[in-house]
């Protein structure tokens, strides 16, 4: 996904594509990220234990933990809320 | 299908055609401002004669100013339609594709993307307000001035003449054309109240994505 996000959105969109392992550069592609902000995102969702990293062999993966669930949970539910109410005017 | 599913997807939809009405148009509305120029430069149309009154110098003059300003909003006009209907295009594409059976990640990941699309785009859509607005308006009035060619003007009142009611539809194509800008003006005004709106509401609840993300400690 590209456009102007917010890092809310970019966190939601990391956790969700990394529910299976993923590589560093499939993140940022998918994402639409440079490396230097994908590495920053992902050594904060890291720290914050939503990520972890898997190791097979030389290839390092990263996955969404279950709290991670959690986080998508309530931005799915934010963002969906939005649009419970018709527009104010006639379509 | 749920409420907000029902409710995005009808939103889509009409901001589609709204942006489809714009592109139908815009490029009505630069043949049409065309016309009007080379009408205007050759020669081919007459100051208006009103019996009894003097006649206006330089109309056809005026009007051809009207048309190349109006051809200039046209080709603003489509190509800002361009970029919103592309977007608009893609989105309404993947979520028609998905159909019912639509997962909320994936529905979530749409209202995303429609979101960073207005993002991007915030600007442009005020330019086309405004740019749909003066068009429907310089419209108006290149509908109402060629027609005055076309009336005969007397004191005790106004007659057509038998000929130019070949030309009434091309006076009424011109206020279709006012009248689609100024409806689109309108749709688009609210469309981006709505999302404006939308946009306010993330901001005011994005304390809790932020508590939960732990970052309100630091």
């Amino acid at each position: 996904m590209s456009g102007r996000r917010t890092i809310y959105e970019i966190y939601w969109e990391i956790l969700v594509y990394c529910k299976s392992p993923r590589s560093f550069t499939g993140i940022i592609n998918r994402c639409d990220l440079n490396s230097k902000n994908g590495q920053e995102y992902l050594e904060f969702l890291i720290a914050k234990g939503y990520i972890t990293t898997v190791r097979e062999g030389e290839k390092t993966s990263y996955l969404s933990t279950p709290p991670a669930g959690e986080y998508i949970a309530l931005f799915s539910s934010m963002y969906q809320k939005l649009f419970d109410n018709p527009p104010g005017f006639r379509l | 299908m749920t409420n907000t599913l029902s409710q995005f997807r009808t939103e889509i939809r009409h901001f589609f055609l709204v942006s489809l009405l714009n592109l139908v148009f815009a490029a009505i509305a630069i043949a049409t401002g065309v016309q009007y120029v080379v009408t205007a430069i050759l020669g081919q149309t007459l100051d208006p004669v009103m019996p009894g009154l003097p006649v206006i110098p330089g109309f056809r003059i005026f009007t051809g100013a009207i048309a190349l300003v109006c051809f200039g909003l046209g080709i603003r006009w489509i190509l800002s339609t361009v970029t919103i209907f592309e977007g608009i295009v893609t989105i309404k594409d993947d979520l028609m594709a998905d159909g019912d059976a639509i997962t909320d990640e994936r529905l979530t990941c749409l209202i995303v993307r429609m979101l960073a699309h207005y993002r991007d785009n915030r600007r442009t859509i005020r330019t086309m307000i405004l740019v749909c607005t003066l068009g429907g308006v310089l419209f108006f009035v290149l509908g109402i001035a060629h027609s005055l060619k076309f009336l005969s003007v007397t004191a005790t009142g106004f007659a057509f003449s038998l000929d130019n009611l070949l030309l009434i539809p091309a006076m009424l194509l011109t206020l279709g054309i006012s009248l689609a800008s100024l409806l689109s003006s309108y749709y688009f005004s609210k469309f981006a109240q709505v999302w404006e709106n939308r946009l306010h509401e993330i901001g005011e609840s994005e304390c809790a994505l932020k508590q939960k993300l732990g970052l309100d400690e630091q």
